[in-house]
């Protein structure tokens, strides 16, 4: 990876996409490559973007963005345009795995991705010509034409394999195409670059653990791929972090350390109390059932179990007794296991900043995100992005209080909008899939406007639904999810999320399902996220879209 | 001034405003594009090692069994052609023919080396071995689909007279095999095309079309007919031109589709070049045909139909008056809403020279219908489709009457003209600037600049002029700094006021509904 001439980044708006941004800005540093960096929230900025462009830049490095379609058909590039494409999305476009001249991707060795074999996709010039007489596309006719043998049964029969294998690469492309999931964190993946080089820090190595823990909290990958990732990150860890461990109280103020733990699955607990942590969390939340009267004398009776005196458990968690922090993971867990949570342990790590400062990976992904997504305007679209970004960097401690505000605020929001759908039975079974849509003027609507704060939302509910409900079919159905987009252009924006099992594989149909009910009913959708199973949809198409989706899923 | 002699410039390119009437008309910009894009396609197909799974079903195991002939090595082949055995001759050159008609890769080269090529040609005469000749035909054929040294190849041994006395071969695969020979020599360039027709290939390949001649036959002549008529520098000699031209004025009326394509490209070939060749195709009356097939679903059909039709009307403006009487306004709107892109730029690039005509010609385009269309396709067609009728629009604003003019701007083509000036495309730019230039001194004539300057600012056309002035390109840059100080400088001219208005008469405002989208 040498760059020898400026090079334009473009990069998505997630936290991953963050993180892997903020490792190729300090590999970029330390070897004085110039960049620019240009944020793109979905595929229109993206071309836009690359026309803006395109003139002054020859490589492009694309980050979360660009691996599902086809970039040389989007953007027409120049043929000396050359772009380094680091994105989870999976599956990648076909062309793009093929291509090697012009697209360069970053993937990871051991992922698994499955592409067909080429020649099963493609099939060389020469094959294709003895049949172009049957395509009629109006170009010109040769100027010279060859005569082969012309054995009538052996045309029929060659057209008749080219058929066959036209059908077989139809099938092939569609198991290829019909699932969406996530690879590798591209934070990881950048990572893994840096190491390579032999040029990795303790920094980039945090940022790795985030875009990571991003991937997690998102609900993007299983269980099985994030507790694996989180062991190749732990040895990382525990090379970087060693040389701290004898020498305990000699940290300086600025240092910083990174450092495995078994944490307690309550977001944001540590800067909130943990009464706020457990009523927002949607793991605790969704099993206590805490919408209902039921659910608020269950979490009561848990505090009790656990012996924590309320006013404790309801103050700062920062003021809480530090007698009683010291067990405090193993008392919640042991009355947490009485109430069926399992789960509540997590593998995940923390950061030291000096003595004060301590903050746990999905602290950050919460505060980051929140800034991102942040509806309250404060300037141009790009000032989310930009502060999102520096609140990753360890000496803006502001910007990231700020995002660990906004995000209570958000987890709140969701956790409200929740209860309200739940007890007023707006989650509605479709037959193939459960559907709920949020009207306009419900309270906080305009923050779920927003693509990952939609997703969010969605996936709490479904969570929360899954328990609610006792219909065995329901619990098994994915999500389709719609809320206000802009009001005045009359249009929704709608999240499709695959079912809440055990055994999720995280992958999702409702990319290609979306993009046929478009195409079937002709309603004015725009599939601009990078995402497939995000869409923004006239409001008006909505229930012509829903029917031929429900027809297409039966 | 640099200014004027843009503006010189600008003139040459449309007809009968500038002095040079020749070169009125803009011919086709050659489409780079589509060969670029060709050229991706390519470079896709380049593998990566990533994994290869073997494909199960091997494609041709069985395919060859059913061969006769008993494989012979090149050397083999060499010797028995060269012997007198004529049996071995025939199986040789068949096997010869075998190797150059496999699908992939025939050794075209290894043959010529082989030296054979001679011998070839000298079987062409064996009119005693029909086999024999009909072997080595399609043997010939097959190397002169080759490229220019493989054509060169087979022309240098003396097949072109051996090929044209075999068109009139009694045996009708023979001829039917020499037509095919014939037309990758024409093929091959105007060099060779023109041999072909100094050795009178033109009669006796024509005396070959009649009512009883079998479809597959008639495709293949009608294709070697378009190549004698295809490429320029030079164009193929007129006296040619007019023996072809009754022939494929029957040929286009066939019910075949691929005969009735390739018959159209001929006549595209010949209209496109100086206007007396045009004429010459006009006068046979086939254009009342090719606008009939403007109108046909079929893209092998209306492609080179349109692309004949646009050169005509490059041609004078009574050639053009002849495409208009023949009826192409009504089936262009059909065409400038085409779904293919290639087709909607083909039809407005035509229509852009329809409106470099006189002024009852642009009357006539208003009166079919054509501006609604334009509108929308500058609205929202494809960027090259756009280009095109960003030059439909300016030629209409130079040539139009007043009133025209204005009926163009009533049609609402404002708004979208003034959203291309966010092109990225300088010339374009230019233009569209021009035009702007050309719409306020249809205004000043009426007293009615204060109000296109209204309009220009409702429409956010003054803002983004205004952000012109800061464009890299000098004249772009001068341009829009003209249109600004010339007529929204702020210094009102008494003369200018709206009170000079006309009674309503002219009116330039849309209607509203075209505003909100």
């Amino acid at each position: 990876l040498l760059f020898l001439q400026r090079v334009l980044l473009l990069v998505a708006s997630d936290v991953d996409a963050l993180c892997a941004c903020k490792i190729l800005q300090a590999l970029f540093q330390c070897d004085h490559v110039q960049y620019t960096l240009v944020p793109v929230s979905g595929w229109q900025e993206l071309e836009t973007a690359f026309l803006e462009h395109k003139d002054q830049f020859k490589y492009f490095v694309l980050i979360n963005c660009g691996a599902n379609v086809d970039l040389l058909e989007i953007l027409q590039p120049e043929e000396d345009t050359i772009f380094f494409v680091c994105d989870s999305h999976r599956p990648i476009n076909v062309v793009n795995v093929y291509n090697d001249t012009q697209i360069k991707l970053l993937v990871k060795q051991d992922d698994d991705l499955d592409v067909p074999a080429y020649d099963d996709i493609f099939r060389d010039e020469e094959d294709e010509e003895e049949d172009s007489e049957n395509e009629h596309d109006g170009s010109e006719p040769s100027e010279k034409r060859r005569r082969f043998e012309e054995d009538i049964i052996e045309r029929t029969m060659r057209r008749r394999q080219r058929r066959e294998w036209e059908a077989r690469r139809r099938e092939i492309l569609f198991d290829y195409e019909q699932y969406e999931y996530h690879g590798t964190s591209s934070a990881m993946v950048m990572f893994d670059l840096a190491w390579v080089m032999s040029k990795d820090l303790n920094d980039m190595l945090w940022w790795a653990i985030v875009g990571l823990t991003d991937q997690w909290v998102q609900d993007k990958i299983t269980q099985m791929k994030y507790v694996t990732d989180i062991g190749i990150l732990q040895r990382h860890v525990s090379r970087h972090n060693h040389r701290n461990e004898d020498e305990d109280n000699s940290l300086s103020i600025d240092c910083m350390r990174i450092a495995f733990e078994y944490d307690l699955r309550l977001a944001l607990y540590q800067h909130w109390s943990l009464y706020e942590s457990l009523c927002n969390t949607s793991y605790t939340s969704a099993s206590l059932k805490l919408w209902s009267v039921q659910g608020q004398k269950r979490l009561h009776e848990f505090l009790v179990d656990t012996g924590l005196p309320l006013k404790q458990v309801k103050q700062k968690f920062n003021s809480m007794d530090v007698s009683l922090k010291e067990n405090l993971r193993e008392i919640i867990e042991e009355s947490a296991n009485k109430f069926g949570m399992k789960d509540l342990r997590v593998q995940t790590f923390s950061i030291h900043f000096g003595f004060k400062n301590k903050f746990s990976a999905s602290d950050i992904v919460y505060a980051t995100a929140s800034l991102m997504e942040n509806v309250e305007k404060e300037g141009p679209e790009t000032t989310n992005f930009i502060k999102a970004l520096d609140s990753l960097s360890r000496g803006n401690l502001d910007k990231l209080h700020q995002g660990l505000d906004l995000a209570k605020k958000q987890l709140r929001a969701i956790q409200q909008t929740v209860t309200s759908c739940i007890c007023t039975n707006l989650v509605i079974s479709q037959g193939p899939f459960l559907y709920c849509s949020l009207m306009e003027g419900t309270p906080d609507v305009k923050l779920f406007s927003k693509p990952v704060s939609l997703c969010l939302l969605s996936k709490y509910l479904l969570k929360s639904f899954v328990c609610s409900t006792k219909n065995k079919r329901c619990k098994l159905l994915p999500l389709v999810m719609a809320a206000p987009m802009d009001v005045e252009q009359g249009t929704v924006i709608m999240v499709g999320i695959p079912p809440e099992t055990e055994s999720s594989d995280k992958k999702n149909f409702f990319g290609r399902a979306f993009e046929k009910a478009a195409e079937s009913t002709s309603s004015r959708t725009l599939h601009n996220h990078f995402d497939m199973s995000i869409i923004e949809l006239k409001t008006e198409d909505r229930s012509k879209f829903l029917d031929a989706l429900i027809s297409l899923l039966s | 001034l640099p200014v004027m002699s843009k503006q010189g410039e600008h003139m040459k390119k449309f007809k009968n405003k500038g002095k040079d009437t020749d070169s009125l008309r803009r011919q086709r910009v050659e489409v780079t594009v589509q060969l670029r894009k060709a050229k991706k396609d390519e470079q896709i197909l380049k593998r990566r090692s990533i994994s290869f799974s073997v494909l199960g079903q091997s494609l041709s195991p069985g395919e060859d069994k059913r061969d006769e002939v008993i494989p012979l090595s090149l050397e083999e082949i060499a010797e028995a052609v060269n012997g007198s055995n004529t049996k071995l001759q025939l199986q040789a050159t068949q096997a010869a023919r075998k190797i150059l008609s496999k699908q992939k890769d025939p050794p075209i080269n290894q043959i010529i080396e082989l030296g054979i090529i001679p011998r070839l040609t000298e079987f062409l005469g064996r009119s005693d071995n029909a086999a024999l000749q009909f072997e080595a035909a399609w043997a010939l054929t097959n190397i002169a689909s080759g490229t220019s040294s493989h054509t060169k190849a087979v022309v240098e041994a003396g097949a072109i007279p051996a090929f044209i006395s075999l068109l009139s071969s009694p045996h009708m695969h023979i001829s039917e095999q020499s037509v095919w020979a014939l037309g990758n020599i024409a093929g091959d360039g105007p060099l060779y095309r023109d041999a072909l027709i100094s050795c009178s290939v033109i009669p006796p390949l024509l005396a070959l079309v009649s009512p009883a001649t079998p479809v597959g036959f008639l495709r293949n002549i009608t294709w070697t007919l378009s190549n004698l008529c295809r490429n320029k520098n030079p164009y193929p000699p007129l006296n040619a031109v007019e023996e072809i031209l009754p022939v494929l004025i029957c040929l286009v009326e066939h019910e075949d589709k691929e005969i009735i394509s390739d018959s159209c490209w001929a006549i595209s070939y010949l209209t496109d070049g100086s206007n007396d060749r045009i004429q010459i195709v006009v006068d046979t009356g086939i254009l009342p045909r090719l606008v009939e097939l403007l109108d046909r679903p079929e893209l092998i059909i209306m492609t080179p139909a349109l692309r004949a039709v646009g050169n005509v009307v490059t041609g004078t403006d009574e050639q053009t008056q002849a495409a208009i009487d023949a009826g192409v306004l009504a089936v262009l709107p059909r065409l400038l809403r085409h779904s293919k892109t290639s087709i909607q730029k083909e039809a407005a690039w035509a229509l852009s020279n329809i409106a470099a005509g006189p002024g009852q010609q642009i009357q006539q385009l208003i009166t079919c219908g054509l501006l609604p269309p334009l509108v929308e396709l500058l609205d929202k067609g494809d960027f090259k489709a756009q280009k095109e009728a960003v030059w439909v629009v300016a030629n209409f604003t130079t040539g139009g009457t007043t009133e025209q003019v204005v009926e163009l701007v009533r049609s609402g083509v404002l708004r979208p003209l003034l959203n291309l000036l966010l092109a990225k495309d300088s010339k374009t730019i230019l233009i569209i600037l021009d035009t702007i230039s050309n719409l306020f001194l249809a205004a000043e004539k009426l007293g009615e600049t204060e109000r296109l300057c209204l309009l220009v600012e409702e429409l956010d056309g003054l803002e983004k002029i205004e952000a012109l002035q800061n464009h890299d390109n000098n004249m772009v840059y001068r341009a829009a700094l003209n249109i600004i100080e010339k007529y929204f400088s702020g210094e009102e001219n008494p003369d200018l006021q709206p009170g000079t208005d006309q009674d309503g008469l002219y009116d330039f405002s849309v209607e509203k509904q075209d505003f909100d989208f």
